[in-house]
């Protein structure tokens, strides 16, 4: 029997699935990178307040920080396994992928979690009942946990764009896909946003004091004008060299809306070296609801666009580049004895080898061309683009407007010869192209 | 299912270490989640209980804050164990862990939406507790309920996965193919019996928390005895009621005679003799972690039995051994893990049990585990980075 191990396909109408692990990783970016910034903040602050026995900083930790520290571990916590969860039922292979692959990195990872839960709890209830010299190193040991998280999480999510060099589809193993030439980089950009995120939220909470302590409001909102700077610096200087780690594919992608990425990314830096300069020269000026909205704004203007961009800089694939977005295996790897399935499929057709389509629509009639149509677009398709006249996601009908049948037939043979750098070189039978065209010429785009 | 399909479903890669381990620590894992699910539960449930008698009881005045606390940590607690057996569990049952993802697409994504509005309502909660004695009742019921539906989203995920010869009419009914992601499926005695085991979880919890705030002497002995007695009570009666459930979901499935499921009927009645009598209550909660493991056993029993007589065997699945990253996974687990969290429970228990400011930095036990914690914290860094720097110049230069 010729079956590939494809399962159920959810698709969410109007936008496709993946916006919504989208929206949940950038919920987890903002929280994950708040709490690990928050961590190392709080460890220099703790060891400021240590050193030079200021005893006014622990109120100020204890108030604002603690509940900034476990807000951000309580979101980060439950996005986390979030985008794991919604990454499952849209792109199921993808994530069995990866899990196969990196299950004991993602089990250490796991070890570090449960240290930093228990610890928030520990750091938070116990900062006015423990010597202050045992809780230096509670926080010592909780920003060390927490880059622990990062550095282990860093490799995966590489591996996601490219295994980085050639090793890995020899050997098949998890330290040549985990160590790319693109995961340090990647992390050192992620520790600089992370910096660079604290800054920003303690600027919130250091703004906030100016009625109970104006002198040391002013004096924090300074430091944290100083970190922001740091960590934003660290942001540019770190993406240049990720950039060039980068496979030719994501540049491919990247090039199409490079003009427009780059003006939005040298607004940005703009805006926000402005507002850092300003908390260092004039902290006075930097209120509560001010520093929010920069918040909101790194979250609308920053995250949401650079993880859809590295998201859309993966394309065709969504692990490793051997299986792409719609959940084909594109290439053998011979150090795990993976088989690419394209042969197979372009032979017997995907409605043949996916073991969930039903029996009535494996072989295409007349009388279900639109429904085998249908079902073989959404299986092909729906991973990145809304199919709907009214879909909003990345939406088929931007790209097909006006096409006929034969149109339409031509691009998908193109794309299964492999024109589009950045589409999957997915061969079909004739009559499955010939069903997916007619399905689409129906929708009237 | 016929078996092919469910092979075709696994991996291609393989699973990199021996099946059998995986379905240990999966055991293992689960029951730990479970074990706190059951706590947050029970004590957010009797918190609310609590907030209609703070008002007027000196002892519901003391104690439904701190029920309310345990309720926020175990929470937290639960949600972190909970990763690991799903991480466990998708690499030897994949059929049945994506196939449930994918047909109930959309609850999977309302489940997590369900618990961040419900935790967050639960902090909410507490904050005006804090602030009023007796108050926010609304919002901790909300959110309590919030939070069980949580719950029976995770329940509809399980029961779902373990149906394959459904998972077709589930996805294709009569032919037509459904990707709207809301299958929805319940096991009502099965969700019962799990429900239930939160009433003597919180009895045991209340007969340890009496046991430990014994020596404190700024707890009064009529304190003591109330919450006790009343861990007692719900103990016995939540047993019962625990034990009845087991036996209708057995009789259900046909597994009451099960060797190991009349292990789990002995374990109970063995657990209703120790919380009756309250001898020594942090015994009874280590039989009661035996109890659990055999009740995540009991579970994967189920499952192992389902998928085999379809002619999938987990024990079958091709293995690629991957040694440095479970070497990695091991030392992390034992030294880093060991070491910390001991030192943090070392911590917590000796903070508890004195009044005022703790001073570890003069308890020999403290300082050390906290010594060690940071070193061993800094040679992890100093293997990580040399680790990736050799596996990078051997395959760059």
């Amino acid at each position: 029997m010729d079956i590939i191990g494809q399962f159920p396909l959810f698709y969410f109408p109007e936008y496709g699935s993946a916006w919504m692990m989208g929206m949940t990783g950038t919920i987890h970016i903002l929280a994950s990178h708040t709490s690990v910034g928050a961590a190392m903040l709080f460890a220099f602050l703790a060891y400021k307040a240590y050193k030079e026995d200021r005893s006014d900083l622990y109120p100020y930790m204890k108030k604002y920080g603690m509940f900034l520290l476990i807000f951000s571990y309580v979101i980060g916590s439950i996005t986390g396994p979030g985008i794991w969860y919604t990454a499952t039922a849209a792109s199921p292979r993808g994530i069995s992928a990866l899990i196969h692959n990196f299950v004991w990195v993602w089990a250490t990872e796991w070890v570090f979690f449960v240290y930093e839960v228990i610890g928030v709890f520990v750091l938070v209830y116990f900062i006015d009942k423990i010597d202050k010299k045992t809780h230096l190193k509670l926080t010592f040991s909780f920003a060390l946990a927490s880059v622990g998280t990062l550095a282990l999480i860093i490799g995966i999510i590489s591996f996601m764009m490219w295994p980085g060099t050639e090793a890995y589809y020899a050997t098949g193993s998890a330290s040549d896909a985990f160590f790319g030439t693109n995961t340090f980089p990647h992390m050192f950009l992620r520790i600089g946003f992370m910096i660079m995120l604290s800054g920003v939220i303690g600027l919130v909470i250091s703004s906030a004091m100016k009625k109970e302590n104006l002198e040391l409001s002013r004096e924090l909102t300074k430091k944290m004008g100083y970190i922001s700077m740091l960590g934003g610096f660290l942001v540019l200087f770190f993406f240049m060299w990720y950039m060039g780690t980068l496979p030719d594919n994501a540049h491919a992608v990247f090039n199409v809306t490079k003009d427009s990425v780059i003006q939005n990314r040298i607004i940005l830096t703009g805006v926000f070296s402005l507002y850092f300069l300003v908390a260092i020269v004039r902290p006075q000026v930097i209120s509560t609801p001010l520093a929010g909205v920069m918040i909101f704004v790194i979250l609308l203007a920053g995250i949401w666009p650079g993880e859809k961009l590295r998201e859309s800089m993966r394309k065709p694939y969504v692990a490793g580049q051997y299986i792409y977005s719609n959940q084909i295996i594109s290439r053998d790897v011979e150090g795990k004895g993976i088989k690419s399935e394209l042969p197979i499929i372009a032979e017997k057709g995907l409605l043949q080898v996916n073991p969930f389509v039903p029996e009535n629509l494996k072989v295409i009639t007349e009388e279900n061309k639109l429904e085998a149509g249908k079902l073989l677009t959404r299986m092909s398709c729906s991973n990145c683009h809304s199919l709907e006249k009214t879909g909003k996601y990345r939406p088929l009908k931007d790209r097909l407007k006006g096409m006929d049948k034969e149109a339409i037939k031509s691009t998908l043979y193109a794309m299964g010869d492999g024109a589009f750098p950045y589409m999957p070189s997915l061969k079909l039978p004739e009559e499955e192209y010939d069903a997916i065209a007619a399905y689409i010429v129906s929708l009237k785009y | 299912m016929d078996a092919s399909v469910l092979l075709a479903l696994r991996d291609p890669a393989g699973i990199p270490f021996y099946p059998v381990v995986f379905q240990a620590l999966y055991i293992l894992t689960w029951a730990l989640h479970a074990a706190f699910v059951l706590l947050a539960l029970g004590s957010m449930g009797l918190s609310l209980v609590g907030t209609l008698k703070q008002d007027s009881d000196p002892t519901w005045k003391l104690l439904t804050p701190h029920l309310i606390q345990t309720g926020k940590i175990s929470i937290s607690i639960l949600i972190v164990l909970g990763v690991a057996p799903l991480l466990f569990t998708q690499v030897i049952y994949d059929p049945n862990w994506y196939v449930a993802n994918t047909l109930s697409g959309m609850w999977v994504f309302i489940f997590i939406y369900t618990l961040i509005v419900g935790y967050i309502m639960y902090y909410w909660y507490y904050y005006a507790n804090k602030k009023t004695e007796g108050g926010g009742k609304l919002v901790g019921i909300i959110s309590f309920a919030v939070l069980v539906f949580a719950g029976v989203l995770m329940h509809n995920f399980a029961v779902t996965s373990i149906m394959p010869n459904e998972w077709m009419n589930m996805y294709a009914p009569n032919g037509v193919v459904d990707n709207s992601g809301w299958t929805f499926n319940m096991d009502i005695i099965r969700l019962a019996f799990m429900v239930s085991l939160a009433i003597p979880v919180v009895g045991i919890f209340l007969q340890n928390y009496s046991r430990f705030l014994s020596t404190r002497p700024d707890f009064s002995e009529e304190f003591i005895e109330y919450t006790a007695s009343l861990g007692t009570k719900l103990g016995v009666v939540g047993l019962i009621i625990s034990a009845i459930t087991f036996v209708l979901w057995m009789l259900q499935i046909n597994y009451l005679m099960h060797p190991l499921s009349l292990a789990i009927v002995a374990g109970v009645v063995v657990l209703l003799i120790m919380v009756f009598q309250n001898k020594n209550s942090y015994i009874t909660t280590g039989v009661l972690v035996v109890v659990a493991l055999l009740i995540s056993a009991m579970r994967e029993l189920i499952r192992f039995d389902i998928m085999a007589k379809l002619g999938y065997s987990i024990y079958d699945y091709p293995v690629n051994l991957e040694i440095p990253t479970i070497t990695m996974f091991l030392l992390t687990f034992l030294v880093l893990g060991g070491v910390g969290v001991a030192w943090l429970l070392t911590m917590a228990w000796k903070v508890g049990k004195n009044q005022g400011v703790f001073d570890g930095s003069k308890d020999v036990a403290v300082t050390k585990l906290g010594n060690y914690t940071l070193a061993i914290m800094i040679l992890w860094m100093v293997i990580y980075f040399g680790w990736g720097m050799t596996i990078l110049f051997n395959n760059i230069l």
